[in-house]
């Protein structure tokens, strides 16, 4: 693809609005060459997972109108896909017939259940991990959108399904862990390579798909379908009277989302070294969209950023003496301050700053002739 | 002329409210209708029954030969109907070449519009059709920041970059200028012809510069059809209109 800089020509200043993309990118891949701290490179890698889920609802929520509070069921399933496969490789002490799961055996579970049985292929997990979330979704999108639901009870809806999974999880301890979740893993070996959680490997795993979600999430907008998607977040109605079946794409970039998500779930069950029933939870579903909102949800960069930022300031000070019983009334208070002064949340702020910058360097020079006009709403 | 548009026996009521009741309207391909009549006489209603936003409780719709009546509005507009709101409808926190661009919906799949060349062959396209509604110089502008005359040019460019065999407009001149107002009878009576054009107007002087024929609608059903001067000597209109100082002033 090549982009042209003139707003009269092909998509207009496609470079422009990749560049910031790319150098986060290079960050992020740069950052151990200066940080030679595994402990806290694993840390990283932690906030970068959810950065990636961020991303993903930044892609439904920002650019569909859809606010998927249960965003976390996608990435829940994908953490649970690479937990089992993942699971199947170890060398448990307490294994039963055939690598029994220690927790089947305590649970009298005397065979592997059908739904473990492909796990044993690495292969079919690390795809599941990514389709099985988009198909939930695309399955619930078409009882949703069909019928035309929009607003807050698409919300509802997401919301309480992913409670339901929830609950189902950890009521089937003897199949899935239950309340304990899956632990006590094997580490995930590709292509010869070991990703020990606080290995260089699983941090440039990580970069890796940051890199690769953003860049799909950015492709996906700057296609005619994305552009589609924002005009239904607009005025959803009216898209019908152009022949666009509505629906079919709410559906879509719903199942994007979710794919995305569950890719952010299985680099999380890597990072972390265990997958849990919390991953799917109400409190990590509702801080995504504190972050999307506090980095901006029209801004792929901006709520990746966003999530980085204040995923990162959370763990700083949860961790400080001094805000240890406090740390979550700071948050608060950010997201709400955001919400009231920053409603296209710090990407808009950098954006509007960016522009004010361009403006007068304008005015001082007075050139003639057309200098790039900044679009709305895509850093 | 041949019965390109039909509408048969429709009726419609909203909360016991009879909005429409068995209208019987045709219009001939290419032409370019006048729907006009007072407050309430079910204008509106009958362009919604036209384009599927409301459904019809007795009747049919048919377009060439095509019954719309049981079909999805994303459905009817690929038949090629294409539809003006009263209030301007366009897609705010879109450019004003993005508004267009999503209007030129030549294949509305999902799959189809997944590939990246599918946005580059439009462009000239839609430059082209921002110089016919004016708005060339706006292209990269938000349509948030338009005004109100322009968004009404917006949304008809739209209407004509769908490129629809038949186009609903519902009042395109409301909050126009007469400049404007002019300007847009021009165009009307340019896409005349290649498209049929159904228009809903209370500005007579417009329907006069660009009518050929009038339909006249009252309470529900169509009351009178005609050239203007037909219609505005017809003994049922002037009753229709007592008291509200006749057809010119509705």
């Amino acid at each position: 693809m090549t982009s042209k800089t003139s707003p009269h020509n092909g998509i207009p200043q496609l470079s422009a609005q990749i560049a910031p993309l790319l150098l986060v990118c290079a960050l992020v891949f740069a950052l151990p060459l200066i940080l030679n701290n595994d402990f806290l490179l694993n840390k990283i890698a932690r906030y970068l997972v959810l950065g990636i889920l961020t991303v993903s609802l930044a892609l439904s929520w920002g650019y569909g109108g859809i606010l998927n509070l249960g965003q976390a069921m996608s990435f829940g399933i994908g953490s649970y896909a690479m937990a089992m496969a993942l699971k199947l490789k170890t060398i448990p002490v307490h294994t039963g017939s055939g690598g029994l799961p220690d927790f089947m055996v305590w649970n009298n579970v005397a065979q592997l259940p059908w739904f473990w049985m492909p796990f044993k292929s690495l292969g079919f997990a690390l795809v599941a991990g990514v389709l099985a979330p988009a198909l939930v979704a695309a399955a619930l999108g078409w009882f949703v959108f069909r019928s035309r639901v929009t607003g807050v009870y698409v919300s509802i809806i997401t919301l309480a399904t992913m409670v339901v999974l929830n609950l189902v999880i950890i009521d089937q301890q003897s199949y899935t862990g239950g309340f304990n979740g899956i632990t006590d893993l094997a580490q995930l070996e590709l292509f010869g390579v070991a990703f020990d959680a606080y290995g260089r490997a699983t941090y440039y795993l990580v970069a890796g798909c940051v890199m690769l979600s953003l860049l799909v999430a950015f492709a996906f907008t700057h296609t005619k379908a994305g552009l589609v998607v924002q005009a239904i977040r607009d005025h959803e109605s009216r898209v019908r009277y152009f022949g666009y079946d509505v629906a079919a794409y709410q559906i879509f970039v719903f199942a994007l989302s979710a794919a995305i998500a569950g890719l952010a779930g299985m680099l999380y069950t890597i990072v972390m070294e265990f997958a849990s029933p919390t991953f799917l939870g109400v409190q990590i579903s509702l801080s995504v969209v504190v972050w999307c909102a506090v980095g901006g949800r029209q801004s792929l960069v901006g709520a990746f950023l966003g999530a980085v930022l204040v995923a990162g300031m959370q763990g700083a000070l949860s961790e400080s003496a001094a805000f240890l019983e406090t740390w979550t009334l700071v948050m608060g208070a950010l997201f709400v301050l955001v919400v009231l002064f920053l409603p296209k949340g710090l990407a808009g702020l950098a954006q509007g700053v960016w522009r004010a910058i361009a403006q007068r360097r304008q005015a001082t020079q007075e050139v003639a002739g057309t200098v790039g006009q900044t679009r709305e709403g895509s850093a | 002329m041949t019965r390109h548009l039909h509408l048969r026996d429709i009726s419609v009521s909203f909360n016991g409210f009879k909005a429409l009741d068995g209208l019987n309207m045709s219009v001939g391909k290419g032409e370019l209708r006048c729907l006009i009549g007072p407050n309430g006489a079910g204008k509106t209603t009958a362009l919604d029954i036209i384009c599927g936003k409301v459904k019809p409780s007795a009747g049919s719709v048919s377009f060439d030969g095509v019954t719309l009546e049981d079909m999805e509005e994303h459905q009817i507009a690929r038949v090629g109907v294409g539809r003006k709101f009263q209030v301007p409808s366009v897609f705010r926190d879109l450019t004003v070449a993005e508004n267009l661009e999503v209007a030129r919906a030549r294949r509305p799949g999902v799959w189809a519009n997944l590939r990246w060349d599918a946005r580059r062959a439009g462009r000239e396209d839609i430059e082209r059709l921002a110089q016919l509604v004016g708005l060339a110089e706006q292209l990269e502008q938000s349509a948030a920041h338009l005004s109100h005359g322009q968004t009404q040019w917006l949304e008809i460019g739209m209407l004509v970059a769908q490129d629809a065999e038949l186009i609903l407009m519902d009042e395109p001149t409301a909050g126009m200028t007469a400049h404007e107002t002019r300007k847009t009878a021009e165009l009307f009576v340019r896409l005349k012809g290649r498209h049929t054009l159904v228009v809903v107007e209370h500005d007579m002087g417009f329907v006069k510069a660009i009518g050929d024929v009038i339909s006249v609608m009252h309470l529900g059903q169509l009351l009178a059809e005609g050239t203007a001067a037909e219609v505005e000597a017809h003994p049922d209109v002037r009753r229709a209109y007592l008291g509200s100082g006749g057809i010119t002033n509705a």
